[in-house]
């Protein structure tokens, strides 16, 4: 009998260990942050601890008035050497910034700027060109945090002179040529796709306790049994499914703006640049909702994602994506979504795509003020 | 054998003691090592206390919540970051999940058996010695309380007998009226168990109970090897405590399953841990082993 225990205990000891390999890798830690010096060189020392411990800092510095942060992950270092990390703002306008790298060469590292404007800007993405090449494509998008005053995020690897301009906005000029058209039989305003667009003469909350949606933005859907029909294979005779395109994409530089307030384990979770998934185009099928996408997407990139269904909204609630969670970045984080540069004030299961739409799914940390949202959640 | 169990045998401050240091460990700490030894160890001991009556709840009670918790936790939680397969809810699995719910399921066990071997060994004539002085009135309530349940069962089936004698059967009839009858055993149970309350409390006040003066005969001693074991016992829950403030017991389970185990202090904090658990089963084969040396000599 006591030969079997301990057999049995070593056995599961060795399947422990077994287990185990790799779990010794350092978890990642986060380190106060660091003042960037006059001359903007940090020393490789500071690299190479960064890279050995696997930790995470904040470079901060100054230029012109206006702070900027480098977040720096260990994970992402591979050849630790003295770097030059101070930036020049040459210029901080509304909707245009330009800044110059200090640094005679290219970082060896992949990190995260945030530059914080002293202005709020207006548009609501934006994106990084070289100075001198502001007509050809762009080095980076720029995600724009903050609530008072904008923060801009964003990957920057070369040297040279930047300049951050915004995203044009093909959802303004569609809407123009959209808005116009109503319906025949009811009366109501629609768009191309045949989506009831509201004309802002609801009061009240619907039945879903949903305050009423503006005017010119798309009705809720509700999801019924016309979802589960696309999902349901349907016989070979018919016709496949027409295919539209919309694009999507997953980003938290909120996180990266309030590491300190991170839970010390979702450490390893947090993009280095923000970024779980860049922009990218996808299919979807007649009457499917951004929940509906975010999943197939998640999906097909092995993004995790965790979601409840709500009845009292009768929507999924997103509850997580690639591991982080609500709450999990201060009392006031969870996710959100856009479609269209506007924050719908219903449940993603309830937003019915049409052609072209852009999807955008951010972290906030700040119950949507931070990433201009506050309105979708009644503030 | 003079006495069945050597550890129950030592002074009841020594088995307090240890009861308490290992529950407050097994419940705060969720290291796989120290897990897997806890429950292993627990397991042993109850089975050395009860023997085949010990196999039977293993396996009635603590399989089933051990099971239960490793079916139920991925079920409900998604979090992780290595994802198996998707539920047909829409949710991932996920490896971390899975590994989670076997962990925690062993945390329950140990806990459970831990409190089970407790019950044997901390007796509630021990619990009183203990706590009469201190805490008076909680520790007659405790006492008490730990004893309602058995006693309750007792009394259900006298009185049950008896109305069984009135007429007012609850094992045949009509299942109407076999509730009723059951409903009226009931009802008077519990008045008598209130009422049996009030007279024990009633009792021991009037034997002067909780009172300054009062003496009261005890058994135990505080003898040469108490000392020792006490030496121990807080040896290893100072150096656990050390340990497990100075994170070298670290583990987490998500997002991803991290965590030190072949530190060369984390094993001594793991040796350590193993040696505390092992504790009363080496207690018991070294007194009965001695005992069969002494009885061979005769």
């Amino acid at each position: 009998m006591k030969k079997i225990i301990a057999a049995l205990l070593i056995g599961i000891l060795c399947v422990i260990s077994l287990c185990s390999c790799g779990i010794d890798e350092v978890p990642a830690t986060l380190e106060d942050s660091m003042e960037i010096p006059e001359n903007g060189i940090i020393s490789e020392s500071v690299f190479q601890a960064l890279k050995d411990e696997n930790k995470v800092i904040v470079f901060k510095g100054k230029s012109n008035e206006i702070e900027y942060e480098w977040t720096v992950f260990g994970k992402d270092i591979e050849e630790p050497k003295d770097t030059n990390l101070a930036i020049e703002i040459l210029e901080d306008k509304v909707d245009s910034l330009s800044f110059k790298l200090s640094s005679e060469e290219d970082l060896n590292f992949g990190a995260t700027l945030a530059i914080h404007s002293v202005n709020l800007w207006t548009a609501e993405n934006a994106q990084l060109f070289f100075a001198d090449q502001t007509d050809k494509e762009a080095v980076a998008n720029v995600s724009i945090t903050g609530e008072k005053s904008s923060v801009l995020n964003m990957a920057v690897q070369k040297k040279g002179t930047y300049k951050v301009l915004p995203l044009k906005q093909q959802s303004e000029t569609k809407k123009d040529e959209t808005s116009n058209s109503t319906d025949a039989k009811t009366g109501n305003a629609t768009d191309e796709s045949g989506r009831a667009l509201s004309d802002g003469t609801q009061t009240g909350q619907d039945s879903y306790l949903t305050d009423p949606v503006p005017e010119g933005k798309p009705l809720p859907v509700e999801p019924t049994e016309k979802e589960k029909e696309t999902s349901v294979e349907k016989p070979q005779t018919e016709a496949p499914p027409v295919a539209h395109y919309c694009t999507i994409s997953i980003e938290c530089s909120t996180i990266l703006n309030n590491l300190d307030w991170l839970e010390p384990s979702k450490l390893d979770c947090v993009p280095g640049d923000g970024y779980i998934l860049y922009p990218v185009t996808v299919e979807f099928y007649d009457g499917e909702s951004v929940f509906d996408v975010l999943q197939r997407t998640c999906n097909y990139y092995g993004i995790h994602m965790e979601a409840s269904w709500t009845p009292m909204y009768n929507s999924a609630y997103v509850e997580g994506i690639g591991n982080l969670y609500e709450f999990d970045c201060g009392s006031g984080s969870g996710w959100m979504y856009r479609v269209n540069w506007w924050y719908p004030n219903y449940g993603c299961s309830r937003y019915q795509l049409a052609d072209g739409d852009y999807i955008e799914w951010r972290y906030t940390c700040d119950l949507g003020a931070d990433v201009g949202g506050g309105y979708a959640v009644g503030n | 054998m003079a006495n069945k169990d050597a550890f129950g045998s030592y002074h009841p401050v020594i088995n307090f003691l240890y009861f308490g240091i290992l529950l407050a460990f097994s419940m705060l700490s969720m290291q796989p090592v120290c897990l897997v030894v806890s429950v292993a160890c627990a397991i042993v001991y109850y089975i050395m206390l009860k023997g085949a009556k010990a196999i039977k709840l293993l396996l009635r009670g603590m399989l089933p919540v051990f099971l239960l918790t490793v079916i139920i936790n991925p079920a409900f939680s998604h979090e992780g970051s290595t994802i198996l397969c998707y539920l047909p809810t829409g949710n991932p699995l996920t490896l971390e999940s899975i590994i989670y719910g076997i962990f925690a399921g062993m945390m329950m066990v140990s806990i459970l058996l831990w409190f089970a071997c407790f019950s044997e060994i901390v007796t509630s004539d021990k619990f009183v010695y203990l706590f009469g002085r201190i805490i008076p009135a909680l520790s007659l309530i405790l006492s008490m309380t730990l004893r309602f349940v058995p006693r309750f069962k007792e009394q259900f089936d006298v009185v049950r007998d008896v109305q069984k004698t009135l007429g007012r059967d609850t094992s045949t009839g009509p299942m109407l009226k076999r509730i009723r009858n059951a409903i009226t055993c009931f009802s008077i149970v519990i008045t008598w168990s209130l009422e049996n309350a009030i007279e024990t409390a009633d009792s021991m006040k009037s034997r002067g109970y909780g009172s300054k003066h009062r003496t009261a005969y005890s058994i135990y001693r505080w003898e040469e090897r108490d000392k020792g074991v006490l030496a121990f016992l807080l040896f290893c829950g100072l150096f656990l405590l050390a340990g497990g403030l100075s994170n070298n017991l670290f583990w987490r389970y998500f997002p991803t399953v991290r965590g030190v185990l072949t530190k060369p202090i984390t094993l001594a904090l793991e040796l350590t841990f193993s040696l505390l658990c092992a504790l009363p089963i080496y207690l018991d084969r070294r007194e009965s082993k001695q005992w069969n040396s002494l009885t061979s000599k005769i």
